[in-house]
């Protein structure tokens, strides 16, 4: 069945990833009638698939001063609007014995260049601040690094949008571009929650796909050359280190070891592969290998500690247009307007670049947006706090006080988690302050949150937006609960048996490649638990 | 510190073999580091299930088909058909009461409201005959206000397949409002607690036949009887229509009850049950394990004429899985597993999954390998054995048990 | 296998990490079951660690309800050390400072040598109805509580006085860890060892100077403290161990259980030199007859039906066997085992007024299943257990060293080895 809606949207925009979400909010708050359109979930593609890092552009500073000035301005920025996404960490940049120490003073020159505060610090002292360092370290310099949760970011930037009225559509994917001769008008959808066709119409359509932009822009008839690059990482079961630990030397493999949340993730590896690889991606040995070997480095006591899950993300490097061949690749954001670069009006890519800079890059997509559509408005996302991130009248602190309520666990987990907007759910019940996920403490009351208002379609939805099944156990107690509570919701406990089944498959793949010790101990547990006393299978229906 | 036999696990099978070996007069310890798996534990123990991703009829017909390499085949067919018999009855000793036949599968209800063909079920739990219908037509389904780990959609979308009109309906109960204040310990074990302790059953028995007016059939979790022991055949005389309990998420209660019980059963015979320690290392002679040492006990060195390994799959850590290999822990004894560790799981987490067939290479007669060589008085049971995926066919307990008795009475022999 | 002999890579040596959630723990806390305001050993312990370490924010002082029995890491299938999570979080996290309260029951050497030492007056006054009202209300120590009565002559004194110079009469000998409670309490109790001793041929001696193994300064947060005496009392024992090559005994399981494992554990104190050669006298004695190289002979006309209590310490060391094993081989004795539960007490938990319920409630269970056997006394290897159920129940409670001095004909053991 067709279904052709007639309203006409200033901009429609593909793309749930954190540029997607942030292009929607900064043209929602300028005024324009938006709609977000996501062939998944919020933050599903290669947003959720990194570090996490907020990097304060010191990476970047030898090799790259251009992205090292953006990313200490937008560091600086995101603490300001997205402080209940940020942790304030900072950062060590290491040099170890085989490192060259004589590095270390041009990257501090660098660094100054590029508007980055540093400090030399002796490795006495980095040991100090940082128990778990390499105790071998020959120098350190401190950096603003910081630690992100890409996915409340990008959920941050979505509501916001929407509470400036903007029209977001998860499981909506893109099937076609609407064309009127050269103008792009409309897109082609499939909705997968209903297995229907409809299309949209819209004044701009914005190209917010990243790797699978590539894709989005044959659809519209153009070509854009995109080098998909595989990036895989490990995530340990705790925090072992407060700072992030990068090497001092040239950005290589597996060198950045970031705090977030109640882990530490290693990475990345890099590696070109095919484009029709991009929807399946998989770490292989040889990734492990390289990013533990590599990661003791910066932290030798990664050696002893759980290994939780492993998995990859794409970055979209997009090939100058004069060289196709993808040798000479933009790191930094790349903005088309296809009106200008192909002859084809309503259509824009805004691509490259990196999470750090999602926002201006969903500036620059604006701004190009308001001038195609003659708005006269400034960008104001640098300014005003995302939802959520308003000083919070009672820190985690406070809470603590308190004797035990009860429901500490989860109280302080959704504050931390939601920051401001943890006042919409609701507590002090004890029905719905039980505990979902005891490893990540997430209440009753913050699923039906999540459910109600975060756009959830299905069990891993809710496990970006509350990180339950995130923990130790990987979905072992908590899966099963959760399903239930969304089948109340949903009220379709048949998909909900098959959504369990395939969010245990979901947990299996990231685990597959680093089963053994603990790990498979609690899957062969996790597996008589759902297959031997349920009786769950792949396929219920 | 002497005994005649020593069996190093707590479980299923250590405590069937630790039984039957007590029964027949043997001085016996078990050493069990922690709890055991039958806390976990469904309500009942499977034979043969499945084959080929099919229902088992007959589960005595059925093993006959198996490769050589299965558990069962190394017992024996004719040896089997005996020790069927033998199992439920000494579980019946042990005040366990099971039903069921080896040669014809009845069926259970799981909680995802699906039948599951078994061998033996305890009789906490409802027996069915067939596994395309449910023998009443209007049925409700009552939860604990707040108990998060039975989920009643699910075995509400379950029975609308056999055509049941079911009802779910949630209650509370004041006596449940002091656990209901622990966010996390809404557990079934502790619900079973409650019932164990105080006079709530009364109440409940009331309730459950007030919310049950006008159906057939109340279906409840399986959350009575933990420490007690006809908890869960007292509410089903209180209530005035049949009741079918359907397990929770684990820890299990009927199975904490069944471990306490063949315990005690274990101990009122003269065993030594060493709960919380472990085995760190075996005193070999000759080819045979002469003493074993603890962490407990250290220098006091555990010795016995007869071992038994019933020390339990990957869960368990009977096996260990490192990056590169698989190892017994110990006593170093030989693993029957891939050497390629690439080869251990398959990509898909509902498929039949290499690791769960591996286990500690043994002689035609169970008795344990070590670097190529039987340990003459080393005997391996249980799902540390390996050669099956247990959880595949539906055969773990049929395993535990079987295997069990076969060692022992290779060592009664 | 010992660990060394493998050394599996990423195989976690963070312990917590080694929690597959199984949840078997929290079946067996005894705090949980009759508390709800404890959070329960799963998200106390290894959940909770895991938040501590993403925001020490997320202790919950709530920790202090744990009696550190230790029974969630007895039942635990994976070896998480669940107790000394807690009581490590306690020690790292909590910024509540002790109270007087906490002070005075904590030190319980200080107290008892002002006490003993003024036994006659004390032992009264702490009896008295509005003296205990008074410590109910202004110290927050329940008025229930039975205060255990002082000893006029501490059992040092008396060891001085008129067994020291006997000891040396022996070929074979061994140090002994009293305690305070023997010492200040009940010197009887170490009277009776050094009677069992001397019969199986060994000289007992005291330590250089003992301290308080600290076990209440522990939970009761005096880590400093705690950590010294710790210290001093790991030099003393190797003093005796390593350079005398004498083993030390003790009749408190609890002392012993602090001394070999809460040292390293929870003060980091390393106590390698001396763990092996530190246990329980009924360990000693069990090891001696196991492998023949000594034989007790007991009266003829000793008859007693007894029960014995598996202390949460003995439990945790796996050794009850060895007092058990003991009692049994006295001939006139009638052997009843109780199911091991906690008794609730914990020390000095017991003693405050916030735990006295709780406290209550975790021994119900085992103060039924004493009131309901027939028997003529409980044995047990641990003081305040023994306080416990003495005024919890109707029956007495004896050390097994005590049953076994009673019943032992001295003479005839004595033969036996001077032959």
């Amino acid at each position: 069945m067709n279904k052709n809606i007639s309203k006409e949207y200033d901009v429609i925009i593909i793309g749930g990833g954190a540029t997607g979400a942030g292009t929607a909010r900064d043209c929602a708050m300028r005024g324009l009638s938006v709609l977000l359109v996501e062939r998944h979930d919020f933050a599903a593609g290669a947003t959720g698939r990194n570090h996490g890092l907020l990097h304060s552009g010191a990476r970047y500073a030898v090799t790259d001063h251009e992205s090292a000035a953006e990313c200490i301005k937008e560091n600086m920025i995101l603490r300001r609007i997205a402080n209940h996404c940020v942790e304030e960490n900072d950062g060590l940049f290491i040099t170890l014995p085989e490192d060259d120490i004589s590095f270390q003073s041009q990257f501090v020159d660098a660094c100054k260049t590029a508007g980055i505060g540093t400090e030399i610090i002796d490795p006495d002292f980095a040991r100090h601040i940082e128990p778990s360092v390499n105790p071998n370290l020959i120098g350190a310099v401190k950096v603003p690094d910081g630690s992100v949760d890409p996915f409340r970011l990008t959920m941050s930037n979505a509501l916001d949008a929407r509470i400036h009225g903007a029209v977001l559509l998860t499981q909506h994917e893109v099937t076609g571009v609407v064309k009127e001769q050269n103008r792009v008008t409309g897109v082609e959808l499939f909705n997968h929650e209903i297995k229907e066709k409809v299309k949209y119409y819209g004044k701009i359509i914005v190209n917010a796909g990243g790797i699978w932009g590539h894709h989005i822009a044959n659809l519209a008839g153009v070509s854009i050359n995109m080098f998909p690059a595989k990036g895989s990482l490990l995530i340990f079961g705790h925090r072992v280190n407060k700072m992030v630990l990068n090497r001092c030397r040239k950005p290589a493999n597996a060198d950045i070891l970031v705090p977030g949340d109640t882990i530490c993730l290693i990475g990345t590896t890099s590696e070109r592969i095919p484009y029709d690889q991009i929807d399946n991606m998989f770490v292989s040995r040889k990734d492990v290998d390289v990013l533990i070997r590599e990661g003791v480095k910066l932290s030798p006591a990664l050696a002893a500690t759980r290994i939780l899950r492993a998995y990859a993300g794409v970055r979209p490097l997009v090939a100058a247009d004069n060289d196709p061949s993808g040798r000479s690749i933009s790191r930094g954001i790349v903005l088309l307007d296809h009106q200008e670069r192909d002859g084809l009006s309503g259509f824009i890519t805004i691509t490259g670049g990196k999470l750090m800079t999602y926002r201006l890059m969903a500036e620059e997509a604006t701004d190009l947006i308001c001038k195609k559509l003659s708005v006269d408005k400034q960008c104001e996302t640098a300014e005003k706090s995302l939802p959520g991130a308003e000083k919070s009248e009672h820190p985690l602190s406070i809470a603590t006080e308190k004797v035990y309520t009860g429901a500490n666990i989860s109280q302080k987990s959704a504050k931390d988690r939601h920051g401001t907007l943890a006042k919409n759910i609701s507590n002090g019940d004890n029905y719905e302050d039980s505990l979902v996920c005891e490893c990540e403490g997430v209440s009753i009351a913050e699923v039906k949150y999540a459910v109600n208002e975060l756009h959830v379609n299905d069990l891993i939805d809710l496990r970006r937006r509350t990180r339950v099944g995130m923990g130790t156990c990987q979905g072992e107690l908590c899966a099963c609960r959760a399903a239930g509570l969304l089948c109340e919701s949903s009220e379709k406990s048949g998909k909900a048996k098959d959504d369990l089944a395939n969010f245990l498959q979901e947990r299996w793949k990231g685990m597959l490649p680093i089963t053994w010790g603990e790990g498979i101990n609690e899957i062969q547990f996790t597996s008589w638990i759902y297959e031997g006393i349920y009786g769950l299978k792949p396929d219920n229906n | 510190m002497k005994f005649d036999n020593i069996i190093i696990g707590g479980g299923l099978s250590g405590l069937t073999c630790g039984i039957k070996l007590a029964e027949q007069g043997k001085k016996c310890a078990i050493v069990s580091s922690g709890q055991s798996a039958i806390h976990f534990f469904s309500g009942s123990f499977d034979l043969l299930g499945k084959m080929d991703g099919q229902d088992v009829k007959n589960p005595l017909e059925a093993i006959k088909i198996l490769p050589d390499t299965h558990p069962y085949q190394r017992v024996g067919i004719e040896n089997i058909s005996r020790l069927v018999v033998e199992a439920p009855r000494l579980l019946d000793r042990a005040g366990l009461n099971f039903f069921g036949k080896a040669d014809e599968n009845h069926f259970v209800l799981t909680p995802m409201g699906i039948m599951k063909p078994t061998w033996l079920t305890i009789d906490d739990f409802t027996r069915f005959e067939q596994n395309d219908a449910f023998p009443w037509k209007k049925a409700v389904i009552l939860n604990f206000s707040g108990f998060l780990d039975f989920h009643t959609l699910f075995v509400q979308d379950g029975l609308k397949k056999y055509g049941v009109d079911t009802q779910i309906k949630n209650f509370a109960m004041k006596e449940f409002e002091a656990i209901r204040r622990n966010p996390s310990e809404m557990r079934s074990t502790n619900i079973a607690k409650v019932f164990d302790s105080g006079d709530a059953l009364d109440e409940f028995a009331q309730k459950v036949n007030q919310l049950s007016e006008g159906f057939e059939v109340v279906l409840l979790p399986a959350v009575f009887g933990l420490f007690t022991k006809n908890v869960a055949l007292n509410l089903k005389a209180k209530v005035n229509k049949p009741v079918v309990l359907l397990p929770a998420i684990p820890p299990s209660v009927p199975g904490i009850r069944s471990q306490i019980l063949l315990r005690k059963r274990f101990e009122e015979l003269g065993g030594t049950y060493f709960l919380g320690d472990n085995v760190e290392e075996g005193t070999f002679k000759n080819n045979r394990l002469v003493a074993v040492q603890t962490n407990n006990h250290g220098d006091i060195k555990l010795e016995a004429d007869q071992f038994v390994l019933a020390s339990g799959s990957f869960y368990s850590k009977g096996i260990v899985a490192t990056r590169e290999k698989l190892y017994e822990p110990i006593l170093g004894l030989d693993i029957d597993g891939d050497t390629d560790s690439e080869k251990w799981l398959d990509e898909k987490f509902f498929n039949d999954q290499p690791y769960m067939h591996y286990g500690v290479k043994t002689d035609s007669g169970f008795r344990a390998l070590k670097n190529g060589k039987p340990i003459e008085n080393l005997f391996v049971a249980g799902s540390v054995l390996g050669g099956a995926n247990a959880l595949k066919e539906g055969s773990g307990a049929g395993i535990s048990l079987l295997t069990s008795l076969h060692v022992a009475e290779q060592i009664l022999k | 296998m010992k660990k060394e002999m493998f050394e599996p890579f990423n195989s976690s040596d963070n312990n917590f990490e080694q929690c597959v959630k199984c949840t078997i723990c929290t079946v067996y806390c005894p705090v949980l079951e009759v508390n709800p305001d404890y959070p329960g050993p799963k998200q106390s312990g290894p959940d909770g660690e895991r938040l501590r370490l993403k925001d020490q924010n997320f202790y919950d002082e709530s920790l202090k309800l744990c009696l550190n029995c230790k029974r969630c890491e007895v039942a635990c299938p994976h070896g998480v050390k669940i107790g000394d999570i807690i009581q490590l979080a306690r020690i790292k996290y909590s910024k509540k400072k002790p109270k007087v309260r906490d002070m005075i029951l904590a030190n319980t050497d200080i107290v008892g040598t002002m006490a003993s030492t003024f036994a006659p007056i004390v032992n009264p006054i702490v009896a008295l109805k509005p003296v205990r009202l008074m410590m109910d209300g202004v110290l927050k120590i329940d008025h229930h509580r039975i205060f255990p009565e002082y000893a006029g002559m501490r059992f040092e004194t008396w060891y001085r006085r008129y067994a020291a110079s006997k000891q040396t009469d022996f070929k074979k000998h061994v140090s002994y860890f009293h305690g305070c409670y023997v010492n200040y309490n009940f010197p009887k109790q170490g009277k009776d060892l050094i009677k069992i001793m001397n019969a199986a041929g060994y000289g007992v001696h005291l330590l250089e100077k003992e301290k308080c193994c600290g076990v209440a300064l522990i939970s009761n947060g005096l880590i400093k403290q705690a950590t010294k005496q710790a210290r001093h009392n790991v030099e003393a024992f190797k003093k005796s161990i390593v350079d005398k090559n004498m083993p030390v005994i003790s009749t408190s399981s609890t002392c012993i259980f602090t001394i070999r494992d809460e040292y390293p554990h929870l003060l980091g104190v390393k106590n390698d030199e001396i763990r092996n050669e530190s246990e329980l006298a009924t360990r000693f004695l069990f090891r001696l007859i196991d492998s023949g190289k000594l034989k007790l002979v007991f009266k003829k006309d000793y008859r007693k039906r007894i029960a014995y209590h598996t202390p949460c310490h003995m439990e945790k060391l796996g050794w009850s066997v060895y007092s058990t094993a003991l009692l049994k081989m006295i001939p006139g004795i009638d052997f009843v085992s109780l199911e091991s539960r906690c008794c609730g007490i914990a020390g000095t938990y017991g003693f405050k007024k916030e735990n006295y319920k709780t406290s209550q409630g975790v021994g119900k269970p085992l103060f039924d299943q004493i009131e309901s056997s027939d028997i003529d006394f409980v044995a047990t290897d641990c003081e305040t257990c023994k306080w416990q159920i003495e005024m919890s129940t109707t029956k007495k409670v004896e050390h097994p060293i005590s049953i076994l001095a009673e019943a032992l004909d001295v003479e005839a053991t004595v033969k036996l080895w001077q032959k």
